[in-house]
């Protein structure tokens, strides 16, 4: 019987985890797979019941394709070179993210070095957003954005 | 026109609602997304029916104005990985404040075809504030008044009902209107009945712990230095809005969320479920722009007219009556229309109290649309959840005295769609 004290909002446990450098997905109580992001149920078996875990951040890249006029993202075009790739956590899951790459000869090779079977390692790189709270008017809200960067950036 | 009957009959085995309120205002429910509350409804629904999520074979997701109020164009796609059915079909409809009823309709057409054997039909809506456009979806902002009028217009025709003011300024009031002067009673007789129901709705609301409101009239009498309800109710603190329409005569607009789940009766009962099963019995619907003359009346006579053909139920069978009214004076007309009470004495019943949920002619047991909440979409879904829980002796401190076996909806929206529905305990 979901009465309020029973209903956590998951979505926003999420966004304020990333901002704080936390990584929050749901295991699955019965098939131990997780969502990544969160949601309440297990989308890999069907069961119903989930719990929080604190993941890593970290995870290898699985594939990677380059922006061009069409799907560039001119705010991101803005912080560094980079794309759009599945990225494989560490504890299992998958999802699509930005991934930034350092610098764009390293963009353009990716995709081979995928193919060479190479692990390509990759880690969380929050970046801070900003959209007008109502359209057209100047007050802004902040939220982080959860993308990823290539280790070998870092390193 | 006649409506066949289904192929095969269809029931509901479970059913979840989540508290219909505002939940920016509660701490615990600030940020509540509306995958968040369509997922935490749907798994409700889900658990009740015995199920789990792996069991559902298509979904039908209801939204009033997903646009507006959800940022999203194709809501379904984006509320089904919350309740674990990624992958599976689904669709999303829309038919304002009569969507819940329609989703009830649609599902069970679904299974009737053969097509599918175990459908969820679930509503949300966040209609208490509007999101944060291109922010995550727990980031909500403040729903004036001013940004939410120009939106009701949009239900009306473009063509001629809406450019000659033809639908919504007629539409509160016209039947109750007709009502009036049918029977010679006057506009106090009006306000008088109309007041009394707000007592009433007010009290289920207030000891539903899913309902909007916490304090009754006389508790906000009492705080404004009045001597009970009444003195409020008639008070320019409640002025009236329309002719005959207080504020408290419209709905409190909320968020909320709901589903049920339905499957074959045969297989329903095979399953021997841990509570009763609920059969649905029929649906009667109907149409008409809303600039239609009387159009809340005509669809009503032809809702109801189909439902009792198609189903044999005669209106002395009915127990419980549910009304979608957000606007109230549908609590006085449609239950003389569809048989539930005499003609001409609804507005006594209702002063007399018989509407209330320990009143020998109960409507709408969880407080309707004006105090149990009205998160539009959704709100149709919650009726049926509401009536389910009566039928099943579940309802807690607002169970209706006599267990109702037969309830019929009459659900109204959008400008408007009329579904006029007949459900009963399965023997």
């Amino acid at each position: 019987m979901p009465l309020l004290k029973d209903m956590e909002p998951i979505v926003k446990k999420f966004y304020d985890g990333v901002a704080e450098g936390k990584y929050y997905g749901r295991k699955c109580k019965e098939c131990g797979a997780i969502e990544f992001p969160p949601h309440l149920a297990c989308n890999t078996c069907g069961y119903h019941e989930t719990e929080w875990v604190e993941l890593s951040g970290h995870g290898t890249l699985k594939s990677f394709v380059v922006p061009g006029i069409q799907n560039d993202k001119p705010y991101l075009k803005a912080i560094a070179p980079y794309g759009y790739g599945a990225v494989e956590l560490d504890e299992g899951p998958i999802y699509s993210f930005v991934v930034f790459a350092g610098k764009k000869k390293i963009v353009k090779g990716l995709q081979q070095r995928l193919a060479d079977g190479e692990v390509i390692g990759v880690h969380a790189k929050p970046i801070d957003r900003e959209v007008p709270l109502k359209p057209g008017e100047p007050e802004m809200v902040h939220f982080s954005e959860l993308c990823f960067e290539l280790d070998e950036v870092a390193e | 026109m006649k409506v066949g009957k289904y192929a095969r009959s269809v029931s509901i085995v479970g059913v979840g609602c989540t508290p219909f309120t505002n939940f920016e205002d509660h701490p615990e429910t600030k940020g509540m997304s509306e995958g968040d509350a369509f997922g935490y409804a749907a798994l409700e629904a889900i658990a009740d029916a015995g199920l789990e999520p792996r069991d559902i074979q298509y979904f039908y997701h209801g939204a009033a104005n997903p646009f507006m109020i959800g940022d999203s164009l194709t809501p379904n796609m984006q509320v089904a990985d919350w309740f674990g059915v990624r992958g599976i079909g689904s669709v999303h409809h829309s038919e304002a404040c009569c969507t819940g009823y329609v989703a009830m309709q649609e599902a069970a057409m679904a299974i009737a075809s053969g097509e599918f054997d175990i459908v969820l039909s679930g509503a949300v809506d966040l209609a208490a504030s509007l999101p944060v456009v291109g922010a995550p979806g727990h980031m909500r902002r403040d729903f004036p008044l001013e940004e939410m009028l120009p939106s009701i217009p949009m239900v009306y025709d473009r063509a001629y009902g809406r450019p000659l003011d033809s639908a919504f300024g007629i539409s509160f009031d016209n039947w109750i209107n007709e009502y009036r002067w049918t029977y010679g009673l006057s506009a106090d007789d009006i306000d008088r009945a109309l007041n009394a129901i707000a007592k009433s709705m007010r009290r289920a609301s207030v000891l539903n712990p899913r309902g909007f409101y916490d304090v009754d009239f006389d508790q906000i009498a009492q705080a404004n230095g009045m001597p009970d309800a009444d003195a409020f109710l008639t008070s320019m603190m409640n002025p009236k809005v329309t002719q005959y329409l207080r504020v408290t005569g419209f709905e409190t607009k909320c968020d909320g969320a709901a589903a049920i789940v339905m499957m074959p009766t045969e297989m329903a009962v095979a399953r021997g479920l841990d509570h009763k099963v609920i059969d649905l019995l029929g649906t009667g619907s109907a149409a008409y722009e809303g600039a239609t003359l009387a159009n809340e009346k005509t669809g009503t006579i032809r809702g109801t007219k189909q439902c009792y053909e198609l189903t044999g139920v005669s209106p002395d069978e009915i127990d419980l009556l549910f009304i979608n009214d957000f606007f109230m004076a549908g609590d006085i007309v449609v239950p003389e229309e569809v048989g539930y009470v005499p003609r001409g004495e609804a507005w006594q019943y209702a002063i007399d109290g018989r509407f209330a949920f320990d009143g020998d002619k109960p409507i709408n047991t969880h407080g309707g649309r004006c105090n149990f909440g009205h998160a539009h979409g959704a709100s149709g879904i919650a009726d049926i959840v509401e009536a389910v829980w009566q039928m099943r002796g579940e309802a807690g401190a607002t169970q209706m005295k006599k267990l109702p076996k037969t309830t019929m909806f009459r659900g109204f929206g959008g400008g408007q769609n009329i579904r006029v529905q007949l459900i009963r305990t399965h023997e």
